[in-house]
């Protein structure tokens, strides 16, 4: 195993060669290349990548133009997963007939997909991949709404959020059904590593992914990545909505090892909790909630996050 | 290259990078790799900007909060420290200037046709807070 690139702040980050360049066509202030960024930084090791069809995709790959400088394929939505599991296998039976022509160098598998080709159309392919046992890492981008075609939901879009299919109006206020609890159905494969990650929490990402390359099997990644067309912002304020997701513990950020042990990685201080009122309030996609009429699922809002979290805590407590 | 079609392609079409062999990628930095046509790197995004960053070293305290939090990998850090803005690169989204911690920002958004040197020249003062 190579060894693992040292990280111990903020300036010695910094010197890291980015392997993924400007001038790809994402929204701006997009979250996307954030996450990207710190998480191809993270390993000097050589990478072997894939999108599954999304924004990062359809931004990062114009004809003529690349932005990966590194093996990066694109095949289909739903199978950028399998195609990186394709290539680790290959690489596993070459390395057994001793075939590689570069045998001490140590790649790392990780595939990138939205939370549509994650949570819905490759989700299959996905959950097939924890199962088997690939040496990979999945990454999901999650912005909970396919922003590359127009803003229609996904089954990750939360309640109350108007998307293009879900719109919020005279009878609807958006979005009906709750986010699906992807981290937990990934860990339920029993894999050795599952985590949901922040951009804003840059060295607990950087912690999580080095410890899921270093590990032996699929590892499972879910970041948030405020969308500034989706979720209505100023592009400037991508960083003020990722700590308002994290702060209000909307997206609490833990780990989950072997499918069992659960580790809350950021616990902000009482204090510094904001309330979820906060967070809606700074997305236009949540605009409609402050209708008097809307008002009841504010509160609604703040209680299953505030479950959420006493379920989490509970869950790290009893080591289960 | 640019004036092809992209029906004038096979489909599975391969993009090369780098000229020749790729080598230690993550040990080399932008400047000294050679980027072919093909790497978004060569093309520019700068016709986008409305507001442009304007970088005042003096204030600078090489935080590193702009080069992790920029999405378009253009601020310049080498040995540490913050050495400038590609504006090849640069969309202006302004994150940059919202994550600068130092008082005043070493960062400003200023719009695209402003002067770099009157604004440098004109820059804001310390905030005092008023207790």
């Amino acid at each position: 195993m190579s060894e693992m690139k040292k990280i111990k702040n903020l300036k010695e980050f910094s010197t890291s060669a980015d392997r993924f360049e400007g001038a790809n066509l994402l929204c701006p202030g997009c979250a996307h290349s954030i996450i990207v960024r710190e998480v191809l930084n993270a390993t000097n090791d050589d990478l072997i990548l894939s999108a599954s069809t999304g924004c990062l995709e359809v931004c990062t790959a114009v004809y003529p133009y690349t932005s990966w400088d590194a093996s990066w394929i694109h095949i289909g939505f739903e199978n950028g997963s399998t195609a990186v599991a394709g290539a680790e296998a290959m690489y596993k039976a070459l390395k057994t007939k001793k075939r590689l022509k570069q045998p001490d160098r140590n790649p790392k598998f990780v595939s990138f997909a939205g939370d549509g080709a994650s949570y819905d159309i490759g989700f299959q392919w996905i959950s097939g991949c924890m199962e088997r046992g690939h040496n990979m890492m999945h990454v999901v981008l999650d912005n909970e709404v396919y922003a590359n075609t127009g803003g229609q939901r996904s089954s990750s879009t939360p309640i109350g959020s108007s998307a293009t299919t879900s719109p919020a109006g005279r009878v609807s206020y958006g979005e009906k059904k709750n986010k699906k609890d992807m981290v937990a159905i990934m860990a339920s494969h029993g894999i050795p590593y599952s985590a949901q990650v922040a951009p804003n929490k840059w060295k607990d990402m950087v912690k999580k992914i080095q410890h899921g390359m270093e590990v032996d099997g699929p590892v499972f990644i879910n970041a948030v990545s405020p969308c500034t067309t989706e979720w209505k912002f100023d592009p400037k304020d991508t960083m003020l909505l990722t700590d308002l997701s994290t702060d209000s513990l909307v997206f609490p950020l833990y780990e989950i090892i072997d499918g069992h042990e659960l580790n809350i990685t950021y616990r902000p201080k009482e204090k510094d909790i904001v309330p979820v009122e906060e967070y809606l309030a700074a997305q236009g996609r949540f605009k409609h909630l402050f209708k008097d009429q809307y008002k009841y699922l504010i509160k609604e809002w703040q209680e299953r996050v505030d479950a959420n979290w006493a379920y989490l805590n509970r869950r790290e407590e009893a080591r289960v | 290259m640019a004036n092809t079609g992209w029906d004038e392609f096979e489909i599975g079409a391969m993009l090369r990078t780098f000229e020749g062999e790729a080598g230690d990628i993550a040990g080399t930095l932008q400047e000294d790799r050679k980027y072919t046509e093909n790497s978004s790197f060569s093309a520019s995004v700068a016709d986008w900007r409305i507001e442009k960053p304007i970088f005042a070293k003096d204030y600078c305290i090489d935080c590193q909060f702009c080069w992790i939090y920029c999405p378009d990998m253009s601020i310049i850090s080498r040995d540490k420290k913050m050495i400038g803005i590609d504006m090849d690169h640069c969309k202006g989204c302004g994150i940059c200037v919202e994550v600068c911690p130092t008082n005043p920002k070493s960062l400003l958004m200023f719009p695209e046709q402003a002067d770099e040197e009157a604004e440098l020249a004109q820059w804001p003062a310390k905030e005092t807070k008023e207790k």
